[in-house]
């Protein structure tokens, strides 16, 4: 029987963190200063009360859906700053895309795009979506969300933690992520986004 | 190593230069003695199925040349249609092989009065990988699936052709991320045996460490969506956390949260050295998931809105499983009773022996079980693993790995066969004789030979509503299927 662990619970401290609007060390440590960047500065009123997202996986090796699909735990609970998954493009605002957009996945991505409604915004999550990452030379991908339909955030990191994911989508709506409570030089993911843009094979 | 030999005596069954009827005769026939097929391969102008012995230990392989192609093709049956599953999925990739070879795995067309279908995908669910069923779907019963698969491929055999194996690292740790631990595992294997290289016995019990952990986060996130499948998301809720929990632990001590790029040929990498005290903690961390997993699995055991949906929801049939021979937790739920930890003990599995948990009934209440169970020994063995580590040896001198993989391997494939979370995975390395880049690269994932089941397993009397169910239950990944 399910009751005694739902009475628990409400006694119980809650597991969600406070990041990212209040310091968390363990969370924090986990992000990255370097792992969102604001493409195009989104213009216009946007939601802030509300916020669907619809996810597309482009091709991905699914460490990215893992990542993504640990905001509904109770330790990132993104409903809470009124995020919630859709399953129809339709009733979607944000549209974010996984792994290195292949071939096969365009005119699905453009069409799940189209179906969205204005104001909508795009975030590639993930090295993948944002360069093609290792896989750039594959046959059949394209390797580049931003060549198929305009990018607004991109979250880099292979994969992003929740917490980057979080501080994305936060910049999607805002236009800029929210200040990391501390950082330490130059992060993992900085350093990983200029390995893949300076690699040439 | 113990592991690195065992493998290494590969036992050729046979080379057939005739008719590849009789070939797959030869292969049934292995079959029938209990031989597990591991890995089914065309290469190098021939088509070879890898098997294993488990009573023996021995892994076997059955080779099949064709005297001249074209007139054999001409005369030939259809392959797929001669009965055994697997080559379904190897069919795109030995037409490329032999353009001239008439595949016809074209799937029965359904039609008829009150007969609806719905296509759902690629774009589905919450968060899902790209892949498209065919319901076909009579009043509330489905009647028909047809899956859709090729959206993602991101063709990594093709494109680790030619490398050395460290350029090829990046490739295949990232071919399917939530076992990203086991296909590292399953590859520094392959290349340790074509080089002969081994490994202290430090790096290989962090290596099981691993592998335990990749494991549990695994099953933890299976049994989450299995939850929340049947309408019970405090259970999900439950079992996510101690996903995050688990995840951070492994970020903690190893650097990473899904410990990608850990496992080097020749041992393992650890950028950041754990701590004594971390241990310690690490170890109670761990008997707090087991705890609290226990807890919440018995709660679902006594929850019949939960035990309703799963029983009797996507039997695999006889026939079926006969044909796939699935494997992993959806095998072992099936009757299927291999394990290749405990068939051919690997890394500190040989000292760790590791009975398979099995369950006859096949369907989505076995699967759980099966999954339940495993978590459980998991959860064990990884304490156990942690309790053992003491301090690091400097066993794995990369550098003289690394030069060595630049020149001529000793043998050639090497194979590498290990456990993966959802089952059998298996890595077949070609190395070049000479300069050691990649000729040529085998692989075959758990859920390639596992998703042939599901349509089966779906339109097998359920309905429209146990679809997220069944779907749940099998946990295949798509990234594995069209990598
Ligand atoms: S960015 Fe990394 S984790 Fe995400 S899809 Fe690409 S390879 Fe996978």
């Amino acid at each position: 029987m399910y009751y005694w662990h739902w009475l628990r619970h409400i006694v119980r401290r809650p597991f969600t963190t406070g990041f990212p609007t209040e310091p968390d060390p363990t969370v924090a440590r986990m992000a990255d200063s370097g792992a969102v960047h604001t493409v195009t500065v989104p213009e216009g009123p946007f939601y802030r009360r509300s916020v669907a997202l619809r996810h597309v996986d482009g091709g991905s090796c699914n460490g990215c859906e893992s990542e993504l699909g640990l905001l509904t735990s109770p330790d990132y609970d993104f409903s809470r700053y009124g995020f919630s998954f859709t399953p129809s493009p339709k009733h979607a605002d944000i549209l974010v895309v996984t792994g290195v957009v292949t071939e096969a996945m365009i005119p699905v991505i453009v069409a799940t795009y189209e179906q969205m409604t204005a104001p909508k915004r795009v975030v590639a999550l993930g090295t993948c979506a944002i360069d093609g990452w290792v896989f750039r030379d594959a046959p059949g991908v394209r390797g580049r969300l931003d060549s198929v339909i305009p990018v607004q955030v991109n979250i880099a990191g292979c994969p992003p933690t929740p917490a980057d994911i979080l501080r994305g989508l936060w910049a999607a709506i805002e236009g800029e992520p929210p200040p990391l409570p501390h950082r330490d030089g130059a992060s993992h993911a900085e350093k990983q986004y200029e390995l893949v843009k300076g690699e040439s094979r | 190593m113990a592991d690195n030999r065992l493998a290494q005596e590969v036992f050729f069954a046979g080379t057939h230069g005739g008719e590849y009827g009789e070939w797959l005769q030869a292969w049934q026939a292995e079959r029938a003695e209990g031989i597990e097929t591991l890995l089914l391969d065309a290469h190098n102008q021939s088509l070879s199925v890898w098997g294993l012995d488990p009573d023996a230990h021995r892994v076997t392989q059955l080779v099949w040349r064709p005297p001249s192609p074209d007139s054999v093709w001409a005369a030939d049956p259809a392959p797929s249609r001669v009965g055994i599953r697997e080559t379904e999925n190897a069919e795109p990739f030995i037409a490329r092989t032999w353009p001239a070879l008439p595949w016809s795995s074209g799937s029965p067309v359904v039609r008829g009065k009150g007969v609806f279908f719905y296509p759902l995908g690629p774009v589905r669910a919450d968060v899902a990988e790209s892949v498209e069923y065919r319901l076909a779907v009579m009043g509330d019963e489905m009647i028909h699936v047809d899956l859709r698969a090729g959206f993602k491929r991101r063709h990594v055999r093709t494109l680790v052709v030619g490398r050395y194996i460290d350029e090829a690292w990046p490739v295949v740790t990232r071919f399917t991320t939530t076992s990203n631990v086991h296909h590292t595992l399953a590859m520094a294997l392959a290349v340790e045996k074509a080089w002969d290289i081994s490994v202290s016995p430090t790096h290989t019990l962090l290596r099981t460490l691993f592998a335990e952990l990749e494991r549990i986060v695994s099953h933890l996130g299976d049994l989450a969506v299995l939850a929340v499948s049947t309408g019970l998301p405090l259970p999900q809720m439950e079992y996510l956390h101690l996903k995050e929990l688990v995840l951070r632990l492994n970020y903690r001590l190893f650097g990473h949260r899904y410990l990608r790029d850990l496992i080097v040929p020749g041992g393992v990498q650890l950028t950041q050295w754990p701590q004594k005290a971390d241990v310690t903690w690490a170890l109670n961390t761990l008997a707090t998931v087991y705890r609290q997993s226990s807890d919440i699995a018995s709660g679902l055991l006594n929850t019949p809105s939960f035990l309703d949906r799963l029983h009797g929801a996507g039997v695999i049939p006889a026939s079926t499983v006969a044909q796939v021979r699935p494997v992993g937790p959806v095998g072992r739920a099936s009757g299927v009773s291999f394990d290749v930890r405990q068939a051919l003990p690997y890394v500190a599995y040989v000292s760790h022996p590791i009975q398979p948990c099995v369950e006859t009934s096949g369907d989505a209440y076995a699967r759980f079980q099966v999954r339940v169970r495993e978590l459980s020994v998991s959860l064990s063995l990884a304490r156990i693993l942690l309790e053992e580590w003491r301090d690091l040896d400097t066993g794995v001198q990369a550098a003289r790995v690394l030069q060595m993989l630049k020149g001529p391997p000793l043998y050639s494939p090497g194979l590498g066969i290990v456990e993966a979370p959802r089952g059998l995975l298996v890595y077949g390395l070609y190395p070049h004789k000479d300069s050691g880049r990649i000729e040529h690269l085998a692989v075959a994932t758990p859920s390639m030979r596992n998703w042939s089941a599901v349509p089966e397993a779906m339109a097998n009397h359920n309905i429209m509503q146990d679809f997220p169910i069944i779907d749940a239950s099998f946990s295949l990944s798509v990234s594995g299927w069209d990598g």
